[in-house]
């Protein structure tokens, strides 16, 4: 009994000096649910956050009252934390970054970023800070400010939260959160891939628009955008989508047919040989004939052979014109290929990843893609 | 014989029943001076010899005495083959009374006892000792279905009031001589008689020889229930957790004798006392051995979770909400917070007041009437659980974490197992309302180290986890199935 008592008093006292007190209700938070960095036009930082009212989400049993939902503030700053500090200003309540599940970055501060510096100074804050989350999804907001796709209401959420994921979801990729963002970006060589949003020109809505290419070598500056077709095919060659359609056009008139393609995958084989190192791309995957409007019959061993071979050469010409894409107008290497390099020839990486954008556009990379069908679906040839 | 005699002075006073009638006659009365029960009745046999017999009203079979003692004295006169006695005291000596249980005692003190307890006393003229013939009867509760200790199979007997009712109980389950009843008198006053039982040879010696001196050596003026005795044999009393288990179904009782340990029986009490008790004992419904295994082993699983969710539960929201909401989910986190906007207390100030309302309800809820039992469920339902969140007084949140920790602990199969599940919640309370989770863990290490600590006459509470006994280690987890050996 004595004994319990002396240990639960120095328990206490260790608790008491060590500090370990940061007791806050609930409602003197004010919960942060998404990120937004911009860069104004003088170049200076704006941050902005996306705040949850709580009790404006909770406002159906009440009736129709048009409660907001969330808030957006934003406040210059020469930091991040010190914009949060601007942004404290303008709240009663303190700044709760943990359950932050979006972060996106403005078109500008990815082009630019603050003293033409790159974004990749600002990743540090996200990670050093123990309070914030980094399983955030990371996504760019091409041809406008991130404050305003925060200001934008989802159409099922009452919040961003994870209205953005879903649609990488729904689109058949794996969303992308910060902490793979971050592994990528420390990797030296080639570029990352973010997702994209814009937003309409009212600035009610919000839609996926392909992925956004930052280039490492200069501090994760932004090079162009990828349009939503091509971000796909990106991402098949990375292995971030898991699912989506194809759709070819027969070659004579406007007839079509597609194939919902699931599982995806990816092989990419790099070989040195005398004239360099050499990469083919090989990508595979069968699905479901899920719309056929030609004369084409799946059950017939010909034109099963002929839509296969087309949707194949379809999916060829788009992955051809990709890897021309990223090597011709780009000029870097989005496609993950640096990485691959490094781990089959790690020797040879070190002297290579200075500057292996430049190394990247003269390597001759070919590909093939062979599409199979599964299931012919309901009917075998149309009706 | 002053009639303000006390208790003290007649314990010292040993008096010797003389052969003068008169003299022990004036005796006994004196010593039931005031008390209207006592009957003396006087009665003249044939060749008009004095016999007089003394009982308590209501405590004897009074057809038994009638039938049996009274006609063949008076009327039938003396058995055949005795052709003339002497005198009564004869008689008296010989035992010639029809009554199974006779004893022959001439302290006045022991014989007021006996009177007490359900003997008639038989004084003669000239017979220096008092007979006293065992014809007791009283009215008893017939044997019903457990109240406290339900299950939905096994026996539907529960003990009762009466000691030799509970005996018997055990003698028709558990059929062998080696099912020893030591009988202990205990209480000065309410000189209750206790039984210790066990199996000879099952029960280790050892374990039995602590248990009986214990009970020697209990020292009290009163036992009314079981209560009493298991505080002098449990080794702890400042220990929320029970270490006796109490039951009052005679499988259970079985099932503990026939597992080499033991119990103790009090007369008066339908509760008898089963030592030692682990741990895990505490958290076995009876049917656990007569059901299927695997449903068993399900049901088991589910009371460990329900266990640890009942101590647990609050204290985790507290330390979540306040203290690491990070760890909540977002959306949860969102609507957690939305509820308690309007709130005016701290977590912790409301889940106490709601553990306060919750406990009160309880204990409201069993010492109510039975008619107005549901009106306090009503009540507590709608006044706590909707008016008092609409109000704004207490979060609905909170309302659910209380009841569902509350719930939970009704789940552990034994009510007074759940005693210390619920006790123990409070102090959490206030620990994770200072240090949020590892206020928790502190409050969770405390317990623990306790529980290890305890070894109630000399057996491990947490046995057989702590210390490990692999080989019984795998039945805390499952019910194993009995298993045919051909």
């Amino acid at each position: 009994m004595k004994k319990a008592m002396i240990l639960l008093c120095l328990s206490l006292l260790s608790t008491v000096t060590g500090g370990c007190w940061n007791l806050k209700e609930p409602n003197q938070l004010a919960i942060v649910i998404a990120g937004g960095l911009d860069a104004n036009k003088d170049g200076r930082l704006v941050v902005s956050s996306q705040i949850a009212i709580p009790a404006g989400l909770n406002s159906q049993s009440t009736g129709a009252s048009n409660n907001r939902s969330f808030v957006v503030v934003s406040a210059l700053g020469k930091d991040f934390m010190d914009a949060g500090q601007n942004l404290q200003t303008q709240l009663s309540r303190s700044l709760f970054y943990a359950h932050r599940q979006t972060i996106l970055i403005g078109q500008r501060m990815a082009e630019q970023g603050l003293a033409k510096q790159g974004i990749r100074r600002y990743l540090d804050m996200i990670v050093r800070n123990p309070k914030s989350e980094i399983r955030s999804v990371i996504w760019v907001v091409k041809g406008g400010e991130a404050k305003d796709i925060l200001a934008t209401k989802p159409t099922f959420d009452p919040l961003i939260s994870t209205a953005l994921s879903s649609i990488q979801m729904s689109l058949g990729m794996k969303p992308y959160y910060f902490r793979e963002f971050l592994g990528d970006a420390l990797k030296n060589g080639g570029a990352v891939l973010l997702p994209a949003v814009s937003g309409n020109s009212s600035g009610t809505k919000f839609n996926y628009s392909g992925a956004a290419v930052l280039n490492k070598e200069n501090g994760l500056r932004l090079s162009g955008f990828l349009k939503p077709v091509e971000s796909y095919y990106a991402n098949w060659i990375t292995g971030r989508q898991k699912m989506f359609t194809i759709t070819a056009l027969q070659s004579q008139g406007g007839s079509s047919i597609s194939i919902r393609v699931k599982p995806l995958r990816n092989r990419i084989d790099i070989d040195k040989g005398p004239q360099g190192i050499r990469v083919h791309i090989r990508l595979r995957g069968s699905g479901d004939i899920v719309e056929n409007n030609t004369l084409l019959d799946p059950s017939s061993a010909k034109d099963l052979q002929t839509i296969q071979n087309r949707l194949s050469k379809e999916a060829e010409q788009r992955v051809a014109k990709l890897i021309d894409l990223a090597q011709k107008q780009y000029k870097v290497d989005f496609l993950g290929i640096g990485e691959l390099v490094h781990r089959k020839y790690p020797r040879e990486w070190k002297s290579l990843q200075k500057n292996w954008n430049d190394t990247f556009i003269t390597l001759p990379i070919t590909s093939e893609v062979r599409i199979r069908y599964q299931d012919p679906g309901q009917t075998n040839a149309a009706i | 014989m002053p009639s303000t005699d006390s208790f003290a002075t007649r314990e010292n006073a040993i008096r010797i029943a003389s052969s003068d009638l008169q003299y022990n006659e004036q005796t006994l009365r004196a010593l039931f001076e005031h008390c209207s029960d006592v009957v003396f009745r006087s009665v003249a046999l044939q060749d008009n010899a004095k016999l007089l017999l003394v009982y308590v009203d209501g405590m004897i079979d009074k057809e038994l005495v009638q039938s049996s003692i009274l006609k063949p004295l008076m009327y039938d006169g003396l058995p055949q083959g005795l052709r003339t006695l002497d005198s009564l005291a004869q008689m008296c000596n010989l035992q010639l009374v029809a009554a199974l249980q006779t004893k022959r005692i001439s302290v006045f003190d022991e014989v007021a006892d006996l009177i007490l307890k359900g003997s008639v006393a038989f004084l003669a003229e000239g017979e220096s000792s008092i007979l006293l013939a065992d014809v007791s009867q009283f009215e008893s509760r017939a044997i019903e279905e457990p109240s406290t200790e339900a299950a939905l199979r096994g026996t539907r007997e529960s003990f009762t009031e009466e000691l030799r009712t509970n005996t018997t109980m055990l003698r028709r389950i558990i059929v062998t001589p080696g099912l020893k009843m030591e009988s202990f008198q205990i209480g000065k006053l309410t000189k209750t008689e206790v039984v210790l039982s066990y199996i000879d040879g099952v029960a280790s010696p050892s374990l039995i020889d602590q248990v009986r001196t214990r009970i020697e050596a209990i020292d009290i003026q009163s036992v009314l229930e079981s209560g009493y005795i298991e505080e002098y044999i449990e080794d702890t009393n400042y220990s929320p957790f029970p270490q006796t288990q109490s039951t009052e179904r005679a499988d259970v009782v079985s099932a503990g004798l026939l597992e080499g340990r033991l119990a103790v029986f009090v007369s008066g009490s339908p509760i008898v006392l089963v030592v030692p008790m682990t741990f895990w004992d505490g958290l076995q419904a009876p049917d656990d051995y007569y059901e299927r295994f695997l449903y068993v082993t399900m049901n088991r699983w589910i009371r460990y979770l329900f266990a640890l969710f009942s101590i647990l539960f609050p204290s985790i929201y507290i330390a979540l909400i306040t203290y690491h909401p990070e760890m909540v989910p977002p959306k949860l986190m969102l609507s957690i917070t939305a509820l308690r906007e309007q709130s005016p207390f701290p977590t912790v100030i409301e889940v106490f007041i709601m553990e306060f309302m919750f406990e009160g309800l309880r204990e409201a809820g069993i010492r109510l009437p039975q008619q107005i039992g549901p009106l306090v469920s009503i009540v507590g339902a709608l006044v706590i659980g909707q008016a008092a969140v609409q109000a704004g007084i207490i979060s609905a949140p909170i309302v659910i974490v209380v009841s569902a920790a509350g719930i939970s602990s009704f789940v552990i199969p034994r009510y007074r197992f759940g005693y210390p599940f619920r006790m123990l919640r409070f102090p959490l309370l206030l620990l994770s309302g200072c240090f949020g989770l590892f206020g928790v863990a502190l409050g969770l290490i405390l317990i623990l180290a306790h529980l290890i600590q305890l070894t109630p006459l000399g057996s491990p509470y947490l046995e057989p986890i702590a210390p490990a006994k692999e080989n019984k280690l795998l039945n805390v987890l499952i019910r194993r199935p009995r298993k045919r050996t051909s």
